[in-house]
C-alpha cells in the first residue's frame, strides 16, 4: 500500500528516498497502472517531476535528453519523430518519458531499442558518483537515470520499423532499429537493435556482421534478417507467437532499410 | 499515511481537496470532486475512457498521481458546454452524427477532439485517427466518431469566419 | 423516410412505418456527450465499502487451508467472507427455467475448478487496503488433475471437473447430449456420391466491454437492499441473487439499465450475491466492480466449441444428409452454456432442407473459465462452421458456393429436423439479391427460385 508520494525538488533528494527503497515514478504510465491494481511492492513513490531532468539539448550533433522528458517532447527530435509515433498512444506520449522508457519489458520499450541501435549512454546517479552505462545496465538501488546522450546519426543513415497487429498504439512484434553506414553503396559499418523479439532490446550482431562489407540491397539483407535469428529469444504473447516473430524478422529487417 | 492537500484549476475554477497517497486524478475526479464523465475502463492506461485535459493536453487521468500536478490546469467533459448548457461543436457533432452507443467511451473522446482541434482547426481524417488511437470504443462506433470529429472541425470553422 | 425494398414477397410488407426509415436521435445521446449519463459507478454513497475477490490460483485444486490472519490485520479491513456468510452459497443461474443442478459456489468451499475460481471476499474502506489483504490471504491447495479439452474430459478416465454435475457433460432430460434425429443419416451416407468430413473449432471470446462488470450495493432504512449494476439482465439478477441470499424478490432493488458496453455477456450473476451479502453483514455500501485483469480472465466469455460435420453429398449438390457431433466447452459450471448448447442444436443443420440429419451436441465441463452468454451463442461459431462446410463442399465439387447454397436453401412448407414446418424463410431472396448487387451471375433458373413455391 501506498503511503506517501515524495516529489523531490533535486536529484540529491530523490537519490536519498530511492536508496530508502522508494519506487520511481517519471510519467507514471508504468508505476501508476501497478499502483491502481495494488501491485506495488513498495509503501513510497518518488516522483521526478520537480527534480529538473526533463528537457532536449542539441549541440555539435551530440544530443541530451533528460530523464523525465516525453515523448511528446522527443518527438520534436526530426530522425525521431517516425520511431515516437509508433509509440502508444498521443495521451500516453503526453506523459510516458525516455527515463520510464529504458524500464519497459518487451514487446514494450521501443525506444530503448532505437537508443541501443544509436549505441546512447546512460547518465546516472546516485548516491555515490556519477557514472555512464550502456543501454539495459541495471541499476543499484538508489541510482536514477537522469539522461541519456548520443550522436545524431548522418543524414540516411538512421532507419527505424516497427511491425504491429495495428498501424498505431500496440506493441512491437518486431521493432527494428538500425544506424548503417555506406561507403560508395558498401556497407562500412552497421549497428542493428532489436525489439519485441527478447525479454530486452537486444543488438542483432550476427546480421551486423554479414553486412559490413556488402551491398546494402534486398539479398544482402534478407541474408542478414535471417542470420539474425541467432541473436533473439522470442515469446509467445497476446500480440505474436515466437514461431511468427521468428518468421517475419528478416523481413522486417529488410524493409526497415530498404523502406 | 497522511493525505495532502491538492489545489488545482478545474474547469477554470479553482478546487482544493485531500488525496491519499497515491491517488490518481481520475480517481480524486470522480471519488472526492464528483466528477463523474471521466471513466474507469481498465485503470491501466489502456482504453482512454478516463482522458481529461492537463494543461491543455489530454493525458489518462487514471495514470497521473494527482499529488504530482499541484496547480495544474485540469479540463474535464463537464467543463465543455456554455455555463448555460448549449453544446460546444464537437459535442453537437457527436450528438447529431450518431457517435455514441453505450457511451462509456464518449467522455475520452470528446476530449481528445477538444484538444486536436485547439491546435489543428482543419485536421485530416489520419490525424484525427491518430489522436484518439489511445481511446477504445468497444462498440466499434469508430466511424461515426471520426466523422463527427471532423464535423466538429467544420462548425468550428464556420464560426470563426462568422 | 427511406422507402422499403418491396421487390421480394409483394403484399407482405408493410411500409407505413413512422420510426423506420426516419432520422431519430437516441435518447441517452444527449447525456452522453455531456458526461451526465449516470453509469452504475457514477455513485459515491457515503461510507462506501470496497470488495476484492481472492481468487484460486490453480486449475483444480481441493483447498487444504485459508489463512485468513495476515490478512485481517491490514489497516482498513471491515471483514472477509467466505463461503460460510452466504445464505444458499451453491446456484446456477438457470434454476429460473428449472435447470438443474445447482453447480457453482458463490465462494469456494472445499475445491477450486478453474483458475480464478472466487474463494474469499475482502471488504474494506479503501480499494487499496483491499488489494493489500487479499495479498496477504494465504491458501493451501493440495492440486488436482485438471482437464482443459472437451474430448478428453469426455474420455475414459478423465478427472471430474463438477461433482454436482457428477459427470463432464450436462445431463438433458436424462441424456448426455441434446440429439437430434431426422431420417437416416446412415441410409444417406450409403447412397451419396460424396461423403465430405470436416472439423471446425473455435477459442473462448471476450466480449471486452470497456465498463467492467459490477455493481454497488446500497442498503436502505426500510432494510432493502438497492443493486446499482450494470448488468443487461435486470430482473434475471434480482431474483437469482434473492434465491442466494434467502430473502424474498421484494427485498432487492435493481437499479441498471445503463450498461457501458455488454455484448450479451453481462448476465451471469457473480458480483451481485456477493456484494449483498457484504451490506448486509456490513450494513454499509458496497462496490464489487471487476478490474480489467478479471474482466478478461474471469468473466465468462463465449464458449470455445468444436464442430465435427459429416455430409452426403451428391454430384450435383443435393446435400442427402448431414451429421454433426458439436463440443461446448461450458468450462468449470454450466452459467448459461447449456442453453447455449440447446441453441445449436436447434440451429443444426442450418437454413438448408436436408432430409437425414443426426446431431449429438454436448455441454462439457472442463477446468477452464466458465463460459456463457454472449450474442447468439450456440449459433454463431455453429454458423462459421456450417458455412465453411459450404464452401468446402462447393469448391471439392468445383460448383458456385452460392448455387450450392440456392439448391439446398429450405422453403415455406419444408420439414425441418426439428419437425416444425418452415415458414417466413427468405434466404433464396437474401443470396439473389446479394448476388446481384456484387454482380455475381446467376443462371436463370436459379435466379428464379422462390422461398414461396415448394420444390
Amino acid at each position: 500500500m501506498i503511503t506517501a508520494v515524495r516529489i523531490p525538488g533535486s536529484l540529491a533528494s530523490a537519490a536519498e528516498y530511492a536508496a530508502a527503497g522508494g519506487w520511481i515514478m517519471a510519467g507514471g504510465t508504468v508505476v501508476m497502472a501497478q499502483v491502481n491494481n495494488g501491485s506495488v511492492d513498495a509503501s513510497e513513490l518518488i516522483s521526478l517531476r520537480a527534480a529538473g531532468l526533463s528537457g532536449i539539448r542539441v549541440a555539435d550533433d551530440m544530443v541530451h535528453i533528460g530523464a523525465t522528458t516525453t515523448f511528446r517532447e522527443v518527438a520534436e527530435l526530426e530522425f525521431l519523430a517516425d520511431a515516437v509515433r509508433t509509440i502508444a498512444s498521443p495521451s500516453i506520449r503526453n506523459l510516458a518519458t525516455v527515463g520510464g522508457n529504458l524500464f519497459v519489458p518487451q514487446p514494450y520499450g521501443d525506444f530503448a531499442v532505437c537508443l541501443l541501435a544509436l549505441d546512447a549512454t546512460v547518465h546516472i546517479a546516485g548516491s555515490g558518483e556519477n557514472r555512464a552505462a550502456k543501454v539495459g545496465e541495471p541499476l543499484a538501488r538508489g541510482e536514477i537515470v537522469t539522461g541519456v546522450s548520443f550522436a545524431r546519426p548522418a543524414a540516411g543513415t538512421w532507419f527505424y520499423r516497427k511491425a504491429m497487429r495495428r498501424k498505431l498504439n500496440s506493441a512491437a512484434i518486431v521493432a527494428v532499429a538500425a544506424v548503417v553506414h555506406t561507403e560508395g553503396g558498401v556497407v562500412s559499418s552497421a549497428r542493428i537493435a532489436l525489439g519485441g523479439v527478447a525479454p530486452r532490446p537486444v543488438r542483432a550482431v550476427s546480421a551486423e556482421r554479414v553486412l559490413v562489407g556488402r551491398w546494402l540491397d534486398a539479398a544482402a539483407l534478407d541474408e542478414a534478417g535471417a542470420a539474425a535469428r541467432a541473436d533473439i529469444e522470442p515469446f509467445d504473447d497476446a500480440y505474436a507467437s515466437a514461431w511468427y516473430r521468428t518468421r517475419v524478422l528478416p523481413v522486417h529487417l529488410r524493409r526497415a532499410v530498404l523502406r | 499515511m497522511a493525505s495532502t492537500v491538492v489545489s488545482l484549476r478545474l474547469n477554470g475554477r479553482p478546487a482544493e481537496f485531500l488525496a491519499r497517497p497515491g491517488t490518481s486524478l481520475l480517481s480524486s475526479l470522480r471519488d472526492s470532486l464528483g466528477l463523474m464523465a471521466a471513466k474507469r475502463g481498465c485503470a491501466q492506461g489502456g482504453c482512454g475512457t478516463c482522458t481529461v485535459l492537463l494543461d491543455g493536453r489530454p493525458v489518462m487521468s487514471c495514470l497521473v498521481a494527482v499529488e504530482t500536478i499541484e496547480g495544474a490546469s485540469v479540463r474535464t467533459l463537464e467543463g465543455v458546454a456554455a455555463d448555460d448548457g448549449r453544446l460546444d461543436a464537437v459535442q453537437s457533432a457527436f450528438l447529431d452524427g450518431f457517435a455514441t452507443q453505450c457511451g462509456f467511451c464518449t467522455a475520452g473522446m470528446i476530449m481528445v477532439a477538444e484538444s486536436l482541434l485547439a491546435g489543428n482547426p482543419d485536421p485530416s481524417r489520419d490525424e484525427v485517427v491518430e489522436a484518439i488511437s489511445g481511446n477504445v470504443c468497444r462498440c466499434t462506433g469508430y466511424a461515426s466518431i471520426i466523422a463527427a470529429i471532423l464535423d466538429a472541425a467544420r462548425r468550428k470553422r464556420e464560426v470563426d469566419v462568422v | 423516410m427511406t422507402s422499403l425494398d418491396k421487390t421480394f414477397f409483394p403484399g407482405e410488407q408493410r411500409d407505413d412505418f413512422t420510426v423506420i426509415g426516419s432520422v431519430t436521435q437516441r435518447a441517452d445521446a444527449l447525456g452522453h456527450v455531456t458526461g451526465r449519463t449516470a453509469f452504475f459507478e457514477d455513485l459515491t454513497p457515503p461510507g462506501l465499502l470496497h470488495l476484492k475477490m481472492a481468487r484460486s490460483q490453480r486449475h483444480h485444486a481441493r483447498i487444504a487451508g485459508v489463512d485468513l490472519s495476515d490478512a485481517l490485520a491490514v489497516d482498513g479491513v471491515v471483514r472477509i467472507l467466505t463461503h460460510a456468510d452466504i445464505p444458499n452459497n451453491l446456484y446456477t443461474p438457470l434454476k429460473l427455467i428449472g435447470v438443474e443442478p445447482d453447480d457453482e459456489p458463490i465462494l469456494a468451499e472445499d475445491t477450486v475448478r478453474y483458475l480464478g475460481d472466487p474463494i474469499c471476499a475482502v471488504v474494506a474502506e479503501t480499494e487499496a487496503a483491499a488489494y493489500e489483504a487479499v495479498a496477504r490471504i494465504r491458501v493451501t491447495y493440495q492440486d488436482l488433475p485438471a482437464v482443459f479439452d472437451v474430448e478428453e474430459a469426455l474420455a475414459e478416465g478423465a478427472p471430474l471437473v463438477n461433482e454436482y454435475q457428477g459427470h463432464n457433460y450436462f445431463t438433458y432430460e436424462g441424456h448426455h447430449c441434446r440429439r437430434l434425429r431426422f431420417g437416416d443419416v446412415d441410409e444417406a451416407f450409403a447412397r451419396a456420391d460424396h461423403v465430405f468430413e470436416w472439423r471446425y473449432e473455435s477459442a473462448p471470446i471476450e466480449h471486452a466491454p470497456t465498463e467492467t462488470t459490477g455493481c454497488i450495493v446500497v442498503p436502505q432504512p426500510d432494510g432493502r437492499l438497492r443493486i446499482h449494476s450494470d448488468t443487461q439482465a435486470c430482473f434475471f439478477t434480482l431474483d437469482n441473487t434473492a434465491l442466494i441470499l434467502g430473502t424474498p424478490f421484494n427485498k432487492l432493488r435493481i437499479v441498471g439499465g445503463t450498461v457501458g458496453g455488454g455484448f450479451g455477456g453481462k448476465v451471469d450473476i457473480v458480483v451481485e450475491p456477493v456484494a449483498c451479502v457484504a451490506a448486509m453483514l456490513t450494513n454499509r455500501p458496497v462496490k464489487f466492480v471487476y478490474t480489467r485483469y478479471e474482466e478478461m480472465q474471469v468473466s465468462s466469455p463465449r464458449a470455445a466449441e468444436r464442430i465435427y460435420i459429416k455430409d452426403a453429398v451428391m454430384n450435383d449438390g443435393r446435400i442427402l444428409g448431414r451429421k454433426i457431433i458439436l463440443y461446448v466447452d461450458a468450462g468449470a459450471y454450466a452459467r448459461h452454456s447449456p442453453y447455449g448448447t440447446t441453441k445449436a442444436a436447434a440451429h443444426m443443420p442450418g437454413p438448408y432442407a436436408i432430409p437425414n440429419v443426426w446431431a449429438d451436441c454436448h455441454c462439457v465441463f472442463t477446468n477452464r473459465t466458465p463460459s456463457s452468454a454472449m450474442r447468439g451463442f450456440g449459433v454463431t461459431i455453429a454458423d462459421f462452421a456450417l458455412e465453411s462446410q459450404m464452401d468446402r463442399i462447393a469448391r471439392a465439387l468445383e460448383m458456385d458456393p452460392l448455387r450450392l447454397r440456392l439448391l439446398n436453401a429450405y422453403r415455406d412448407g419444408d420439414m425441418k429436423a426439428h419437425r416444425k414446418v418452415a415458414e417466413g424463410t427468405a434466404l433464396i431472396e437474401v443470396i439473389q439479391k446479394a448476388a446481384a448487387m456484387v454482380g455475381h451471375e446467376l443462371p436463370a433458373e436459379f435466379r428464379r427460385m422462390s422461398s414461396a413455391e415448394g420444390r
